[in-house]
């Protein structure tokens, strides 16, 4: 099996692994990362949504061995420490989650909106989350967290 | 220690969930982040083609794959003991005989029945070779003719599906009394009628279903995402394992979304637990969300023909729906009571309609059994009705406004006993109506649509006034125990799967006993904690939980009462409990809070042996009747006729949810039906071809709402308590889909009528909605 080696929130990790392993599954079963979930095997949903190279990218379309040297970010990396990050902060404040299965996916997107976009309106929001799907919330108040965390400030 | 009940956490407050720093971390326990020691991978093999008898399965090349351990096949189960797939639904059939309930062994032996029908399971070290190894399967059938719609599957010529089942009937239902319902018709001044779809829905909570089995020396586990594992644990030890109860566990963590799919026992759980014990290890399994739109339970997808009676004053006089539920291959993991009973109970809604009769086929088809969604039969009734008394009142040039007024059941006629039997205790429904009306500015409609038309758009306004019926009564349990260190653990027998049990369970508790809100946390998911439960479906875990938690916070009191009689040398007549204190009776100095009392227990205080022991109780409450939500939700839709693109532009509810526990959980609830019922209303679809085979099996194909589709939702409450809850709580889970169904297809119909189009049918997705106008305007 070849090895690939990459740095994950943070950490070098080196691992090796079977050809076909997809990154989400990498991170999920190789790394224990169990954060980042796997919705649909369509590119569709979203919910394996992570950043790499600081960029979201859906982790269920990318082999493991693409991601070599690359920077990765999960869900698991957001907050800092205790400290939830400002896009966590404001999904719960404002009830942006009910089952909570597409909110990692669902707020690494939208951390890479705020990151594109510094104060998006909301059709920008919407627009911009078209590729996360949510069964649970109606999105509202998934829009009114990230219009939150766009006014909050950033550290 | 200070340990006093915080008035920002009273009941009322909208108090934040609890579980959400963990779930916004990715730290929440869904089954699939399970990983138990020295598991293996179980893959499913399915049947490609939707019907046909199974001459053989050869699992010879995929039991010789790489990593393989084991491969079975239903004759395996069988063989092993395992019972088959059980149906506990039963319902007589309108000449009074029993239903049919053909028996299913959980993975297919005689015959395959749709697309995805499991026929083996394949386990190996890793799933990928699992993966590989399903796909050595080959299966040798006899295709049969497929039949995948309820009409053709009553066809004279139809293949029959299941022996026992005569022209494919699995239940001939009727509700009421033909006769009179017929004379009410006969002496109409009006009748309306319209043929009327809820269309099949994929259900896709996010979460696939994943369920990972044990056994161990006679002791079964299994860990699932379901709806009550109480429920779960006793149908799976009965039924299927032959075992006591006590050697059964069911263990739910995270559930990521359910909407009445994942409360059947699923074939795929059977094969787990049995792969576990034919190979001495854990065998977990997870869906891929292909294999979800194949195996998932469907809901809805009934055809009815709607029919009001009306005098000539536009009074209601009689309901009459007939039609077809198409329930899928399977008994079982379908249910009948959408296309059934819960039309009976819904279709009254908040009218004052004397009559009713119901008649449904729910038939079996070569196509996914179809199970509950989100209100199984109650927003399709309010659907109907909703649609009936729209198209009355344009057929009649009554308004429609004034002809919901002048038939709704008046609030000065509560308790109102409706004629399917049920009894109303509380409800304002023309007061609703005229909030949501100013709510939403339903006059200042005319300004909005010249300015859509303006913009060559069509505008329709739509009203859906609806009443659900919460599920019956059942037995619910509640137990409360005071750890070391004041932390309060509640379990009840409800099961979160999104809803956010914890926050206002614990609201309701805090209140009661006058502790620390943030002391209290909810244990749910764990069958061998439950005495009872009746698990969370149907809109009523505040209701039903809410009472079991009342009643046994009362039972701590009491025990309370008893104990702090003892410590503080009084006869317990004499104590009084206010804002979690015992005190002596006009003895305000003499008294004890619950923190102290947990103190002198902890502290090892001798207690007499006739006093309790600890402050702790385990309570089974018999849960209050139905309640009666109900509400008026208003759309504005804009209509591009170019395209035939249907926008939701404005959308307003008020609701009458009673007491809102916590408001800002309620507000989410509404808000998530809402988007449910707009999916169903304008975009999904699950489409099978004549063959069987699923033509929308990935979100390429299947439409779900996103974030884009949504209008802003304006939520506004018109609480009137139930009177038979001691919360004075009423169902919001299921609501908005009741609400969304009508309120947009009105609007839809309202904005294409200018064309002269009377009705649409759901979903009015932008080709039928174009192709609609073509119709009757081919120059446009």
């Amino acid at each position: 099996m070849p090895n690939v080696s990459l740095t994950v929130n943070g950490k070098a990790v080196s691992r090796d692994v079977d050809t076909r392993t997809l990154l989400v599954q990498f991170l999920r079963e190789n790394l224990g990362l169990t954060g980042t979930h796997i919705g649909c095997d369509t590119t569709q949903c979203g919910a394996c949504t992570v950043h790499v190279d600081g960029k979201a990218l859906k982790s269920c379309t990318v082999l493991a061995l693409q991601v070599e040297g690359k920077t990765v970010r999960t869900i698991e990396g957001l907050a800092d420490g205790e400290k939830l990050h400002p896009m966590q902060e404001a999904f719960r404040e404002h009830h942006g989650l009910q089952c909570g299965f597409c909110t990692p996916g669902m707020i690494m997107s939208a951390v890479d909106l705020l990151n594109r976009h510094k104060s998006p309106s909301e059709e920008t929001i919407r627009h911009e989350l078209e590729g996360n799907l949510c069964r649970c919330t109606g999105y509202a108040n998934i829009v009114k967290a990230v219009q939150a965390a766009a006014s909050a400030p950033r550290g | 220690m200070t340990y006093a009940a915080n008035p920002k956490f009273a009941v009322g407050q909208p108090v934040s969930r609890t579980e959400d720093p963990k779930l916004v971390r990715g730290a929440g326990r869904f089954t699939d982040d399970i990983n138990l020691p020295t598991q293996l991978y179980a893959v499913f093999a399915r049947s490609p083609h939707a019907h046909g008898v199974i001459r053989g399965i050869d699992i010879a090349a995929a039991r010789a794959m790489p990593g393989v351990l084991g491969v079975f096949i239903g004759t395996d189960i069988e063989a092993g003991g395992f019972g088959r797939m059980p149906c506990g639904l039963t319902a007589p059939n309108r000449d009074g005989s029993a239903m049919v309930k053909p028996s299913r062994v959980a993975l297919a032996v005689d015959k395959v029945r749709f697309v995805g029908d499991p026929v083996a399971v394949v386990v190996a070290e890793t799933a990928a070779q699992a993966r590989d190894a399903a796909e050595a399967v080959v299966l040798d059938l006899d295709p049969l003719q497929a039949v995948t719609t309820a009409e053709s599957a009553m066809a004279a010529n139809a293949p029959r599906i299941h022996d026992e089942a005569i022209g494919n009937v699995f239940l001939d239902y009727h509700y009421g009394d033909t006769a009179k319902v017929a004379a009410a018709f006969a002496q109409a001044a009006h009748v309306t009628q319209l043929d009327l779809c809820s269309n099949r829905i994929a259900v896709s909570p996010m979460e696939p279903r994943c369920a990972a089995g044990q056994y161990d020396d006679g002791q079964w586990t299994l860990h699932v995402g379901c709806q009550g594992p109480f429920a779960t644990r006793n149908t799976l030890a009965r039924e299927i394992l032959k075992a006591a109860p006590d050697k059964v566990r069911v263990i739910t963590g995270n559930v990521g979304g359910s909407f009445g799919m994942k409360a059947p026992l699923y074939p795929e759980y059977v094969a787990v637990l049995f792969a576990a014990r034919a190979l001495g290890r854990p065998v977990k399994w997870a869906n891929d969300r292909s294999e979800s739109f194949l195996s998932d339970g469907h809901g809805r997808d009934h055809q009815m023909h709607a029919e009001l009676a009306l005098d000539r004053d536009g009074n209601f006089l009689a309901v009459r729906i007939t039609g077809t539920g198409n329930l899928g291959a399977y008994p079982g993991q379908a249910t009948v009571i959408p296309a059934s009973a819960n039309v009976v109970k819904n279709i009254i809604g908040v009218y004052r309609t004397p009559l009713l009769e119901v008649s449904t086929k729910c038939v079996f088809t070569n196509t996914a059994p179809v199970g509950a969604y989100r209100g199984a039969g109650r927003p399709e009734a309010n659907y109907y009705m909703e649609r009936l008394v729209d198209q009355a009142a344009r057929e009649m040039g009554i308004d429609r406004v004034e002809l919901r007024r002048r038939n709704h059941i008046p609030a000065d006629l509560m308790p109102y006993g409706t004629p399917s039997g049920q009894t109303y205790d509380s409800g304002e429904f023309t007061a609703v109506l005229d909030k949501a009306l100013l709510f939403a500015d339903w006059n200042g409609f005319e300004d909005r649509k010249r300015e859509s038309e303006r913009r060559g758009l069509l505008r329709g306004r739509g009203i859906g006034q609806y009443l659900e019926v919460t599920a019956p009564p059942a037995s619910e349990m509640c137990s409360i125990r005071f750890e070391t260190g004041g932390n309060i653990t509640l379990t009840t027998g409800t099961l979160d799967q999104g809803q956010g049990h914890a926050t206002p369970f614990a609201q309701v508790a805090a209140q009661r006993l006058g502790v620390p809100f943030e002391r209290i946390a909810l244990r749910q998911g764990d069958s061998d904690d439950l005495k009872a439960g009746g698990g969370t479906g149907g809109s009523k875990s505040m209701v039903s939980a809410g009472k079991a938690i009342v009643e046994a916070c009362d039972k701590v009191v009491a025990q309370g009462r008893q104990i702090a009689a003892f410590v503080l040398n009084a006869s317990e007549g004499e104590i009084t409990f206010n804002d979690g204190r015992f005190a002596v009776e006009g003895q305000a100095d003499r008294n004890l809070g619950i923190g102290d009392l947990l103190e002198v227990i902890g502290g090892g205080l001798p207690l007499p042996a006739h006093l309790p022991q600890s402050l702790d109780v385990e309570h089974i409450a018999q849960t209050p009747p139905s309640t009666f939500p109900n509400g008026c939700h208003i759309a504005e839709v804009e209509i591009d006729p170019a395209t035939g693109v249907v926008r939701v532009d404005r959308y307003s509810m008020v609701n009458d949810f009673g007491v809102m526990i916590n408001p800002l959980l309620v507000e989410g609830q509404a808000q998530g039906g809402v988007v449910q019922g707009l999916g169903q209303a304008l975009m999904e679809l699950v489409i099978y071809d004549e063959s069987g085979q699923l033509l929308t099996g990935s979100y390429t194909d299947y439409a779900m709402p996103r974030a884009e589709d949504m209008p802003e939702l304006r939520f506004a409450s018109h609480p009137v308590p139930a009177t038979t809850n001691p919360l004075g709580a009423k169902g919001c889970g299921e609501a908005g889909c009741a609400g969304a169904l009508p309120s947009i297809m009105n609007a839809a119909v309202d904005a294409l009528s200018k064309y002269g189009i009377m009705h649409m049918d759901m979903p009015a997705t932008a080709p039928r909605v174009w192709q609609a106008i073509r119709e009757k305007a081919p120059a446009l």
